[in-house]
């Protein structure tokens, strides 16, 4: 069993892993030749499935092997990796392998950086191509003061390899289609909000895990509300875009767009959102939505599905812009929210 | 019959707050010795494995200073006991903060009597603020005699210096937890690895926590002349410690040390103060073999020579090694770690949060906004969560506030204990109390 990979967008793997920390103590990563998917099921709370083509993190280099189909799953803890990660920050090179000590498998993470910058000697700053320091060192240090020195860093994390079987009733949680689907505003501006009503609600004694409930219809507007015995305060988005729904996505193709509960949706409510008719409402724990809300450092689109009474399920695409289509890297957040306890 | 008095410059205030702060993550108790020539804060942990002292200057580091006794002895001496965390609250941080402009002081005088006729044991401080505010603390201390660990440096022929922003660069890298550090050096690099001893198998593996080996070019260092191929372990937790007061100082830290299973000693100045830190060290961690005290070794080989300088002049004033003080007995901070039967050696494990992760959560400039302006990635954290179980013990950072972390003074009021419950307890409440209590 070999994997080894070159990091290539370290600040795009940092935030997922934070993103993902928040959410759970420890993911299941699945690993094989075209992909990489990132599976948080925590005991409660919202689930994630976060796939991602191999090069949104990795470089060509990426080599994998095993005896099950070149796939390696793995359980990875987030905060170890999330603090490996953390000291490639500045790196010049980051590479990660999996390999055994002691008889323990861990990962491997190698960081290569250049050295402090305060060092006297301003030669530092021209970064070279990073290869063995061994050989290339000792030439330059002849010519004395090229003094370009790197600091390798290794990170090793430990990890549990996961037989297939143990994989087996892992699946992605299915769900009815969604009533409402709408691009979510800007996160960072949700979150404040949200947390602010959160904090709020909390401040009230003996409010313990206090719910906020989400809604959305299908003409662009989203609305937060939170409702306690001592007050209820609720905050409207209007203008947001509903995506079309694309026919060849949709089970029943024309048919079933016409027939789906989204477009049923859209014949109630207004764009105002002042009707009490078209929302698809949930009920979420304000703590979990603060924590599913720190996938927003990614800085991808999101689009919220709202089933009624339901769950909610977020979709984040992560390279927006560039590479439309099947390409793209989606992380799926969805939320049960426990009203009627059921589970996606 | 020794009659102490002082005042400190508001960059000395501060420089103090530095050295207690450090001091306070050894011990609970700060032992203050001071002679004609100037003060020393010295402090020996309870497992006796590191022993931490601070030498401030008479003439460079005070705006005065007079240390004087009734007959004129110049051997004189004054040496007492203190809690740390009360001498750090007089010295918070605030002292120096250009913001805080009501808190700033002016000079900081301290004086203690030490006479027949006075029946009290108290350590004066009085902070002359703005506006004309004294602040006046009255401490009181524990007259005790002050231990010095003795560190031979002629037979310590490993040497090495760097400058402590390189080595706060190395220990920024290690993570969270680890309980020891492993010098080694093999060719022209220099690896610091920080690591924990093997814990249990099983679902537990997942646990153990990162193992951070840091490889450092020899070229990095001042000068580094030291045995290659030595494993020297020390405990993670001192190394940090040393290195957050030294890179305060901007100094270079030179370590001093013969073999593993021998004292190691840090040192490094500036600006008057003088540091030294002898910490014990364990060896080839493979084969560890039984470990014995950095403290004030009692009647160890090692002591024979005597070493000079700063040592010589301990040496001299260095109450007797017949008693060394009993550990702090309620020790909270020991006793929060695992228990550990007092003779069995080994560097303190460092259970103990790693302080300095708190230091560098920026503080968040308007917690009560809701568009903060985008730089800080933390703040995409989810909100109350950011306790990892590491509050435990002192805060390095300078505001020493009961708050802990900056980001936990608007989170409404719940104590973080009950959070951490909620988040490792299975089903969260889903009813509200006010709706059970409804009868009342």
């Amino acid at each position: 069993m070999r994997f080894k990979a070159s990091i290539q967008n370290i600040t795009t793997f940092t935030k997922l892993t934070a993103s993902l920390a928040s959410l759970g103590p420890i993911a299941w990563v699945r690993l094989n030749e075209t992909e990489v998917r990132f599976t948080v099921i925590p005991e409660q709370g919202t689930q994630v499935w976060a796939v991602l083509s191999i090069n949104a993190i990795f470089d060509d280099q990426y080599s994998i092997q095993s005896a099950a189909d070149n796939v390696i799953n793995l359980e990875v803890p987030l905060n170890s990796l999330q603090r490996a990660l953390k000291s490639a920050s500045q790196a010049t090179a980051a590479h990660i392998r999996l390999t055994k000590k002691d008889g323990l498998p861990l990962l491997a993470l190698t960081i290569t950086t250049s050295t402090l910058s305060s060092t006297p000697h301003p030669t530092w700053g021209t970064a070279r191509q990073q290869t063995g320091f061994d050989e290339s060192e000792s030439t330059i240090g002849e010519f004395g003061g090229g003094r370009e020195r790197e600091t390798v860093v290794t990170q090793e994390i430990p990890v549990r390899v996961l037989s297939p079987h143990q994989v087996d009733g892992l699946h992605e949680p299915r769900c009815r289609e969604p009533d409402v689907h709408i691009m979510l505003p800007s996160l960072l501006q949700l979150k404040g909000i949200s947390d602010r009503f959160t904090r709020l609600a909390s401040g009230a004694k003996a409010v313990a895990a206090p719910k906020l409930e989400m809604a959305a219809n299908m003409h662009g507007c989203l609305r937060l509300r939170i409702n306690t015995d001592a007050m209820n305060i609720s905050s409207v988005w209007t203008g947001l875009s509903n995506p079309e729904l694309d026919p060849s996505q949709v089970e029943g193709g024309e048919e079933g767009v016409l027939e789906h509960p989204s477009t049923k949706m859209k014949r109630l409510g207004s764009a105002d959102g002042k009707t009490e008719e078209g929302w698809a409402k949930v009920r979420i724990d304000g703590k979990d939505w603060g924590k599913v809300m720190s996938v927003g450092r990614l800085g991808g689109r999101v689009i919220a599905c709202f089933c009624d009474d339901h769950a909610l399920i977020l979709y984040v695409y992560l390279s927006a812009e560039e590479e439309e289509g099947r390409d793209e890297s989606v992380l799926t957040v969805s939320s049960p929210f426990n009203l009627r306890g059921v589970a996606c | 019959m020794v009659a102490l008095k002082f005042t400190l410059a508001p960059d000395a205030a501060a420089r103090v707050h530095d050295i207690l702060t450090c001091l306070a993550r050894f011990s609970e108790t700060v032992s203050i010795e001071a002679r004609p020539d100037g003060l020393s804060f010295t402090t020996l942990n309870s497992s006796k494995t590191t022993y931490a002292s601070f030498t401030l200057d008479a003439s460079q580091f005070f705006s005065r200073y007079k240390c004087a006794v009734a007959g004129g002895d110049s051997q004189v001496r004054f040496t007492c006991r203190i809690l740390s965390k009360a001498l750090l609250a007089v010295f918070k941080g605030r002292i120096l903060d250009p913001r805080g402009r009501d808190s700033a002081i002016e000079s900081c005088e301290v004086s203690v009597n030490d006479t027949a006729d006075e029946r009290e044991c108290r350590f004066i401080i009085k902070m002359f603020c703005n506006q004309g505010v004294v602040k006046t603390y009255r401490l009181t201390y524990e007259s005790a005699d002050v231990m010095h660990a003795l560190f031979d440096r002629n037979s310590a022929h490993n040497k090495w210096t760097i400058q402590s922003q390189m080595l706060k660069e190395y220990i920024d890298y290690f993570g969270a937890r680890t309980e020891q550090l492993d010098i080694y050096a093999e060719d022209d690099r220099v690896i610091f690895t920080s690591f924990t001893e093997k814990i249990t198998n099983g679902k537990e593996v997942l646990k153990q926590p990162l193992r951070t080996a840091v490889s450092a070019h020899k070229a990095d260092f001042e000068n580094f002349d030291a045995q290659d191929k030595i494993h020297t372990i020390i405990s993670v937790r001192d190394f940090k410690s040393v290195v957050s007061h030294a890179e305060t100082l901007k100094a270079a830290v030179s370590a001093d040390y013969s073999q593993p299973n021998r004292p190691l000693q840090f040192s490094y100045g500036a600006e008057g103060i003088y540091c030294e830190y002898t910490l014990m060290t364990s060896g080839d961690r493979s084969a560890p073999p039984p470990i014995t005290h950095a403290g004030p070794s009692v009647d160890r080989p090692s002591s024979r020579t005597r070493s000079t300088t700063t040592t010589d002049q301990q040496n001299k004033s260095r109450s007797e090694r017949s008693a060394m003080p009993p550990p702090p007995v309620a020790d909270s901070r020991s006793a929060a770690r695992r228990t550990r039967p007092p003779g069995s050696a080994k560097p303190t494990p460092s259970v103990l949060p790693t302080e300095m992760t708190n230091a560098n959560i920026p503080e968040d400039p308007d917690p009560e906004s809701l568009f903060i302006p985008e730089q800080d990635d933390a703040r995409w954290d989810p909100a109350e969560d950011e306790d990892d179980g590491e509050t435990l013990g002192w805060d390095a950072s300078a505001n020493y506030e009961p708050g802990f972390q900056a980001t936990f003074k608007d989170s409404g009021s719940h104590p973080t204990s009950e959070e951490q419950h909620s988040a490792t307890e299975g089903l969260a409440p889903t009813q509200r109390l006010s709706q059970v209590r409804g009868l009342w």
